[in-house]
């Protein structure tokens, strides 16, 4: 036995693109304990709903993170309208989901082109972000944003999807789901990848309930928990949902689990562009939360589960709203799962975890 | 499927240990912790759920001094919320299994979440302005039934016109707070503008009597 | 030997049209509903100041008095928020992408009077979004 010796691991790192700091207990090479620390980019977000109203603050919602903006938005919203006994119209409820869909892609293609990057798989990086690219034009034509969509309001959405670019979507995503296949066949059966990724970082199913994780990176552990399937929304339309599980709980099965989640919310989107309902896409919100009420929320975003709450004090701004982001849950998974790892996969794990630092210091 | 649905009970500050003991033995999932803060302490919220049935158990009034038992000896992952509820709201966790002592955010205010902004001040006491309002409308309008109980007792030919006066100053009470109630929620300058305003009408209206008569 | 199974698809982009634009050669051409920039169509404008009560970052501020109606472009978060709340419809976001400015300004449009229409022919008159001539444009230095 070797003298540890403790490595700290970020905030700057290439593997990271947020600031993540983890100070690894190191024996020889491999890892005996792990310390995750964030607080590098709080902001005090939730602090600004003092100063903005219920229907500003979606602005401010959305801005916590620039991946999940959309999956922001909506869960606030959501969140907005339970407190106030809002019922949103059943289009609306279609056009938030198929948005949400597009950008749990887009967050999948960014995701996978940074890990590609990381196998050192230059190429697969470029294919990705191209492909990625496709769903931000499709974001730009219908909502006017890439990133930032500013397109759900509280009782709502504020732009239409009119046929003929139902179409279009669901003609692009044929585009995307021919290229992307092939991208991900090639992933999941490279040598180099298995060599890297299998039976690394292994989180049992035992483990993975006992640590609450969610997401992709419990489901790669078994855990068929997601949001999606208590079908709420437009959930609840489809005709046939499974949470895409995998047993093996290693790196390749998180890899695997998101790849083909992709291609599920791809299918997702094409049935619900086929069924959309005529109607209208907004109702007018009147009045202010009651004073004391509460409400809470889950959503599932791309990361995984997120926890939503808001108070309201009577007036038009909330008393409290809260937002527990999927990595500030997984967290504590993490630094399991990097106990007993060498030094040399730690950056490997870590990034099949997908932290979003952002989203969780606020 | 299982179906969503939320749920708030109350907890006590002894029962979170053995309630987040409890949840995991009944084999419950760890949702968060969350605090908010209130003019009499700081409220907790605790979070379990299972098959889709979200069980919020609020912790309220929680005083300064209070020290909270943790609950990542039972759900580790809970440590960064306790930690960040410590540095946000100052409220003291004890045995958190990973404690970072108060640097887990690097701030520059202690505890900047119990600071109340002049904004939070004055949508509090917005709030409460409303409240007196309601209060005063239902308090006149009750003051009004009663009236028009006590005139109903003598005459039961004038029944029907007492009744409809009574009616009257009942609409012209609730009309009043319910603006009153609006007003409330305006800016001060508008709602100065709309009391001349009214003020200006009731006495045109009052002209126009006269000459009525 | 997986790394060849994208061999094709890479092989094939050798012949395909680029994916990338020679910017700034050449721009990505603006889909209609972008959301670039806020104008005021200043005709229907009432200067009612439901869109500056409306913005979450306080970027509009309206002048009733001297009939002015402005806003920072530097602040604007291009959510269009205010555009929903008018009542008139006089405020639109127009699909240009925002170019590149040396300095900070505030963009002032000068609302005409409809019971008084006397042309304003004060130098912060008719305001256009062209940034290629910066001084031209009727600014407010911040």
């Amino acid at each position: 036995m070797g003298k540890s010796t403790i490595i700290p691991f970020g905030p700057q790192h290439p593997v990271l693109p947020e600031p993540l700091h983890l100070d690894l207990v190191v024996e020889d090479e491999t890892v005996i304990d792990c310390i995750p620390q964030i607080g590098f980019v709080h902001r005090g977000l939730e602090k600004l709903v003092e100063t903005r109203d219920y229907n500003q603050f979606i602005y401010v919602a959305e801005r916590i993170c620039g991946i999940c903006a959309m999956g922001h938005s909506l869960g606030y919203a959501e969140t907005v309208e339970s407190l106030m006994g809002v019922e949103v119209p059943r289009r609306a409820e279609y056009l938030r989901v198929i948005w949400h869909e597009l950008s749990r892609i887009h967050s999948h293609l960014l995701w996978l082109g940074l890990a590609a990057d990381a196998f050192g798989f230059e190429s697969m990086f470029m294919h990705c972000w191209r492909l990625r690219e496709r769903v931000l034009d499709i974001f730009e034509k219908t909502t006017g944003g890439r990133v930032i969509l500013s397109v759900v309001r509280v009782g709502g959405v504020n732009r239409d999807i009119d046929d003929a670019m139902l179409r279009e979507i669901v003609n692009v995503l044929d585009g995307i789901k021919d290229d992307y296949t092939k991208i991900m066949n090639t992933l999941l059966t490279d040598t180099s990848v298995k060599n890297r990724t299998v039976g690394v970082g292994f989180i049992s199913k035992e483990a993975a309930l006992d640590l609450s994780m969610v997401g992709p990176f419990s489901r790669a552990s078994d855990v068929p928990y997601d949001v999606r399937s208590f079908g709420r929304g437009a959930y609840g339309e489809l005709s046939d949902f499974q949470p895409v599980t995998d047993a093996q709980g290693d790196c390749f099965a998180r890899v695997k689990v998101r790849c083909l989640e992709v291609l599920q919310s791809i299918e997702i989107i094409k049935e619900l562009a086929a069924k959309v309902p005529a109607g209208d896409i907004s109702v007018a919100v009147k009045g202010a939360p009651a004073e004391g009420a509460q409400a809470s929320n889950v959503l599932e975003q791309p990361r995984g589960e997120c926890y939503y709450y808001a108070r309201g004090n009577g007036t038009k701004y909330l008393e409290r709203m809260r937002m527990r982001t999927p990595t500030s849950q997984n967290l504590a998974g993490m630094a399991t799962a990097l106990k007993g790892c060498d030094l040399a996969d730690v950056n490997m794990i870590v990034l099949t975890i997908d932290p979003c630092i952002s989203c969780t210091e606020r | 499927m299982p179906q969503f649905k939320q749920d708030f009970s109350p907890l006590s500050i002894e029962a979170i240990h053995e309630v987040a003991a409890a949840r995991k033995s009944e084999g419950y999932r760890y949702v968060q912790t969350l605090a908010v803060n209130t003019e009499d302490g700081v409220d907790l919220v605790y979070s379990f759920m299972k098959d889709g049935a979200l069980d919020n158990e609020v912790v309220s009034g929680v005083p300064r001094d209070a020290v909270i038992p943790s609950i990542t000896d039972v759900f580790l992952e809970a440590f960064v919320f306790e930690n960040e509820i410590h540095d946000l709201f100052g409220v003291h966790f004890e045995g958190i299994a990973i404690d970072f002592g108060g640097n887990f955010y690097h701030l520059s205010v202690k505890e900047p979440m119990t600071i109340i902004s002049p904004e939070q001040k004055a949508a509090r006491d917005k709030a409460r302005k409303i409240a007196a309002a309601k209060a005063a409308k239902e308090a006149k309008a009750k003051k009004a039934a009663e009236q028009a109980g006590a005139q109903e007792a003598p005459a039961q030919a004038a029944e029907a016109a007492t009744a409809a006066a009574a009616g009257a100053a009942e609409d012209a009470a609730a009309k009043e707070a319910e603006l009153e109630a609006k007003l409330a929620n305006m800016d001060p300058e508008k709602a100065a503008k709309v009391r001349a305003a009214m003020e200006a009408k009731a006495k045109k209206a009052a002209a126009a009597e006269r000459k009525g008569e | 030997m997986g790394s060849f199974k994208l061999g094709g698809m890479t092989f094939g982009s050798l012949f395909k049209k680029p994916e990338t634009t020679l910017y700034p050669v050449e721009t990505k051409p603006a889909p209609a509903g972008l959301k670039g920039h806020i104008h005021n169509d200043v005709e229907k404008c009432i200067l009612c100041g439901i869109c500056a009560k409306t913005c979450p970052c306080h970027t509009i501020t309206v002048d009733k008095k001297n009939r002015k109606w402005a806003i920072d472009p530097f602040m604007c978060v291009q959510c269009s928020s205010c555009v929903y709340a008018c009542p008139k419809d006089c405020l639109h976001m127009l699909p240009t992408y925002t170019p590149v400015s040396v300095s900070q300004f505030c963009n002032v449009f000068d609302v005409p009077d409809p019971k008084n229409p006397k042309p304003a022919v004060t130098p912060n008159s008719a305001v256009k979004w062209d940034f290629s001539e910066p001084d031209q444009l009727g600014q407010l230095e911040k």
